[in-house]
């Protein structure tokens, strides 16, 4: 499944690429977080506590950051599984200083699921997904936003 | 330490009052605490309309509830509609017009049925047609379904 | 003089008890001390397992075992091949991969069998089943049977070099000679996909070893309980004897419940031997399209030679055939192709190769139709294409190169799924065409409506299709007939019932020979203890095969009583009648005796017995046919379609059946109806998605669309013809899979006609309103 899309953050591109690479900052902004610990320099794990449709459970996995040219650009790959089902995906981001204070970011990702978050989430994941993705930049943007009143 | 909550509810015109786990579903309260096995579960998703019983006469998919939910109502089960040596007239009307062929659904088809003819004591093809379309079967094509409730209507309204 | 009671529309003894909530299912078991199953599934449609977990489940209260495939040990095996190739083909590769118990090495297709919970309650079992911890390398997979022949291809079998699973080629006359002399030579590519049967019921086991007895009861939604009972005594080291099987009512079979020693069966039963507990495991929805099979992909690469007036010279088929991860199941799918791509059709020439092919895919066995659509589907729309290539009718082309009544039985040359030469047995083909034609209105609806509605804008599309099945065979089924001194008739069978009415329509057959009510006439069906010499529910050959046995059976018991009441009444057997239970002279009613009296006679408990003489008026017989009877049908369909929602809307819908001789009309009428509607299903809202992963997309009823009320048809309109098979006394052919057979190639004649200005050319099924979309404004 592709996930596409752009965001405008309100704050400069180095800002954001602070914040996207700070584990404290993410575990407060993907919704379901439960952890997230930074264990190397490209290195991330984690749990998530995904809710999709009837489909409730936790996936905990590993996040790896590669192709990094700060602050422009860079590539994410994640790999979890659980109860539900499993999950590996890998997208691009790039950040674009738009001149006017604010970044643009712009990300271009697959996703694939398997088990039961597949068989009986299908209809439903398209829709989540981008609520979730909506809902953790928005949080990020909160976040970056304080950090620049400061 | 199991949680467990004291359930009352009157099944086919008898009370019963048993402690059950708060998630335990009305279908396999229904089935494996009181043996009325005529419910039938075929997808636990509320599709298939094969667990429907009347819950305070109104037809309700019971996969999809808590026996606790019940607690202080009614609910009918296709056993509480006819006996072998006294059927309903909508289990005669079955029979005679082939309304089912190895039975598995047609216990959720009777209860939802009930209802609508009390309802609808002459209904027109159409309005069987969409009484019977929330209810799946895989053995019949529906065909001799709606006949036997046409049948059925007849023989209810002498 | 006796009455008729075959041919009759009698009600059906088995009904008030499924009306009235009182028949037993599987799921409806409960034995004191029962305890309950659930399994781990494998997420991943490929890959090794480095260590499974336990431990955490075990502990959890409630739990009384979890068991991986290491717990087995020595008892780990994989199931047995059920069908071999047949030896009476030449040059067969076959590579036979069983499915596992529990998965021991690496998982071969999403859903396999990881660990078994076995618990106080079904509740705690699914609880602990989340405690279990597997790690898991994946591996690539492989899912697209266009490419995995491919030699980069991932393998599914290591020791294999390649996902080639088997390979067998047949032909008859010679297809490049025919070619050559050929005015044209019409070449497609057809994709046919997934479905699965998706019976109301799901699949269940309970097993209960008694350890004192030794004595091991099953209880199991299998189509097939004598082999499965003989089997599972095999397994465990019992005798036979030991084991009895039974298959109560079923809700529904369709083919998929005669696939015999799936993982949960091989393993119930061997956990109740070891707990010495019962032990019940009923599969939930979700569990069933990963667990229990499904069928139809192929891909067919076909060639049609004819000469320019429409006379088919030959046909080439080289097809591909998805297996799934293992092919327990041998060659019967593509063998039951292979026999339905000439149709009903004299054509001299054939060749065809066959490459069945592993896929991480759950496991192909038949469903309804079993490789028979698949077969049909590609000759007729050959047929339809090769009928636009050279501007002639498609009835008359037909019509030009149906076998002739005179013809039979005709010889098709290639190898069958019973291992027999393909002889269709009986047919009169015309007149049932004609009467399908004729039902629908043809001529009317070409002539003056269909153009009427297209000046409209409408989008009304007519069909005709013909079709033949193969059913009825063997290699045999038994009965045994008893007359009680109560007078009631009591009958059994190793042939189980998912719904096809055998409680009334083998009653019937007794009834005509001994004359008693068919609600006087007991079947039991489907129980070791009772029968246990037969095969199983499939190939649409119930009132063949053990309708002829049950004949059989219930005339020698007629012999016994006529023999008997000749020596009572002192009065000669050809003048004597049998009628309302009772023995008569012919003409005098009131000098009779009751059956009931002449079985309490034939077994006397006092004086002596003429040497010879078997006790009581009992039969046991058996019935094997010689090779299948072909049955023939036409279905017919005027369809609109809506170009911008593409949902369809049958307007009529005709099915004119050639079945020999009808048992029970009614039932049969029953059996069209049910696969019609699982035919439409299969032509156009039900299909398997599977992604790149191996993962079923819409596992659950509400995305994998099975037929409502709503799409049917307002009415089926059926026709009978009857053309006796020769080869059984009754002169029936079967009818249950009939239904489901030609209707993906009706609905592709139907679609290309109503969107005859979209220039649609269809080649694949099933569709969807999705599909059709993409088809249409693609083109």
């Amino acid at each position: 499944m592709k996930l596409v899309g752009e965001y405008t953050f309100n704050g400069p591109r180095e800002e954001v690429w602070k914040i996207m690479r700070d584990p404290d900052v993410l575990v407060t902004a993907l919704p379901g977080t439960k952890r997230m610990e930074q264990v190397s320099e490209k290195e991330y794990i984690g749990e998530v506590n995904i809710r999709i449709g009837p489909i409730s459970g936790s996936f905990s996995g590993k996040l790896t950051v590669s192709n990094e040219i700060p602050p422009e650009s860079i590539t994410l790959t994640v790999e979890g599984k659980g109860k539900i089902g499993f999950l590996k995906g890998a997208g691009d981001v790039e950040l674009i200083d738009r001149g006017d204070g604010t970044t643009l970011m712009r990300y271009n990702g697959e996703i694939q699921v398997g088990g039961k978050v597949a068989s009986v989430g299908q209809r439903l994941f398209d829709t989540v997904s981008k609520s979730m993705i909506k809902q953790g930049l928005d949080k990020l943007n909160e976040t970056l936003q304080d950090r620049g009143a400061r | 330490m199991r949680n467990l909550f004291n359930l009352s509810v009157t099944v086919n015109g008898t009370l019963y009052e048993r402690e059950v786990e708060p998630r335990l579903l009305l279908s396999d309260f229904l089935r494996h605490d009181l043996g009325l096995t005529g419910t039938h579960v075929g997808c636990e998703h509320g599709v298939c309309g094969a667990c429907t019983i009347l819950f305070d006469n109104e037809p309700a998919r019971s996969c999809l509830m808590f026996a606790v939910q019940a607690h202080g109502h009614k609910v009918i089960t296709v056993e509480g509609l006819g006996t072998i040596d006294s059927l309903h007239p909508l289990q005669e009307a079955f029979w005679e017009a082939h309304g089912l062929q190895c039975g598995f659904c047609t216990p959720g088809i009777l209860t939802t049925l009930v209802p609508f003819l009390e309802k609808n004591p002459d209904p027109s093809e159409e309005e069987i047609r969409e009484a019977i379309s929330g209810n799946l079967c895989r053995c019949t094509g529906y065909q001799n379904i709606m006949e036997a409730v046409k049948l059925a209507a007849e023989k209810m309204r002498d | 003089m006796t009455k008729q009671f075959i041919g009759k529309r009698i009600k059906r003894n088995e009904d008030p008890r499924l009306l009235t909530g009182q028949a037993l299912f599987v799921d409806d078991v409960e034995i004191p001390g029962m305890l309950h199953a659930a399994f781990l599934r494998s997420d991943y449609a490929h890959a090794r397992i480095s260590s499974i977990d336990v431990s955490a489940a075990r502990e959890r209260p409630g739990v009384v075992a979890v068991y991986t495939a290491e717990d087995m040990g020595d008892d780990w095996e994989p199931g047995p091949p059920l069908v071999s190739p047949p030896p009476t083909l030449q040059g067969v590769t076959f590579h036979s991969r069983r499915q596992a118990p529990l998965v021991r090495d690496k998982v071969r297709h999403a859903g396999e069998t990881v660990a078994v919970v076995i618990a106080e309650s079904r509740y705690i079992a699914e609880d602990a089943v989340e405690d279990i911890s597997v790690e898991y390398d994946p591996l690539p997979v492989v899912v697209d049977l266009g490419k995995a022949l491919e030699p980069d291809s991932p393998l599914v079998h290591d020791d294999l070099d390649s996902n080639l699973a088997a390979h067998l080629y047949q032909q008859k006359g010679n297809y490049e000679a025919a070619k050559a002399q050929a005015d044209v030579v019409i070449k497609k590519r057809f994709y046919l996909d997934r479905g699965a049967a998706a019976a109301l019921e799901n699949r269940g086991i309970v097993a209960h070893w008694d350890e004192k007895g030794k004595q091991l009861i099953i209880w199991d939604t299998t189509q097939a309980p004598i082999a499965i009972r003989n089997g599972t005594a095999t397994r465990l080291g019992l005798s036979e004897n030991q084991v009895r099987v039974i298959a109560p009512f079923i809700g529904g079979g369709f083919g998929p419940k005669m696939m015999m020693f799936y993982p949960e069966e091989m393993l119930i039963p061997w956990v109740s031997m070891k707990l010495c507990r019962p032990v019940k495991w009923i599969e939930d929805r979700r569990e069933n399209f990963y667990a229990t099979t499904s069928e139809r992909e192929q891909i067919h690469d076909v060639e049609m030679a004819l000469t320019k007036e429409g006379r088919i010279l030959g046909i080439k088929d080289d097809f591909l055939h998805d297996t799934g991860a293992f092919d327990p199941y041998g060659l019967t799918l593509p063998l039951n192709t292979q026999c339905h791509l000439m149709g009903g059709y004299d054509i001299e020439n054939f060749s065809s190769n066959c490459s069945a092919v592993f896929t991480n895919k759950p496991i192909v066995t038949p469903v309804r139709g079993a490789g028979r659509q698949q077969g049909i589907y590609v000759i007729e729309r050959m047929v339809d294409f090769a009928a636009k290539e050279l501007a002639i009718d498609p009835l008359e082309i037909r019509k030009k190169n149906f076998i002739p009544p005179d013809a039979f039985p005709y010889n098709n040359v290639i190898v069958d799924q019973a291992f027999a030469t393909l002889i269709l047995d009986s047919g009169n083909y015309m007149p049932i065409y004609e009467k399908a034609v004729e039902m629908i209105g043809y001529e009317q609806f070409v002539k003056e409506e269909q153009p009427r509605l297209r000046a409209e804008g409408k989008h009304v599309g007519i069909a005709i299709t013909p079709f033949i099945e193969t059913t009825g065979v063997g290699p045999y089924e038994g009965a045994r007939v008893q007359i009680e001194a109560s007078g009631k008739v009591y009958v059994t069978t190793g042939y189980g019932t998912q719904g096809q009415g055998h409680y009334t329509s083998f009653a019937q057959i007794v009834s005509e020979q001994l004359g008693v009510a068919v609600s006087g006439v007991r079947i039991i069906t489907g129980d070791t203890a009772e029968f246990h010499w037969g095969t199983g529910t499939f190939a649409s050959r119930g009132a063949v095969v053990a309708g002829n046995a049950v004949h059989a059976a219930a005339s020698a018991v007629r012999q016994k009583v006529l023999k008997l009441a000749s020596k009572v009444l002192a009065t000669p057997e050809d003048e004597l009648e049998l009628e309302d239970g009772k023995v008569r002279m012919a003409n005098i009613p009131h000098t009779s005796v009751s059956l009931g009296e002449l079985a309490a006679l034939a077994n006397p408990l006092r004086g002596a017995v003429e040497p010879g003489t078997e006790p009581g008026l009992e039969a046991t017989d058996y019935f094997g046919p010689q090779y299948g009877a072909a049955a023939f049908g036409t279905h017919a369909m005027i369809m609109e379609v809506d170009p911008e929602t593409m949902m369809i809307e049958i307007k009529r819908y005709i099915a004119v059946e050639d079945c020999g001789r009808v048992l029970n009309p009614m039932i049969v009428e029953g059996q069209l109806h049910g696969g019609v509607s699982m035919g439409i299903g299969n032509a156009y809202y039900e299909k398997l998605h599977f992604d790149e992963n191996g993962q079923i997309l819409n596992a659950s009823l509400a995305d994998y669309l099975t037929v409502t009320a709503y799409e049917m048809p307002p009415r089926i309109e059926i026709g009978h013809g009857e053309t006796l098979s020769p080869l059984n006394k009754l002169g029936t052919k079967g009818v249950g899979e009939a239904g489901a057979i030609p209707v993906p190639a009706l609905f592709a004649q139907a679609l290309e006609n109503a969107l005859l200005d979209y220039d649609l050319e269809i080649l694949e099924t099933p569709l969807s309103p999705n599909r059709l979309f993409e088809l249409l404004y693609k083109s």
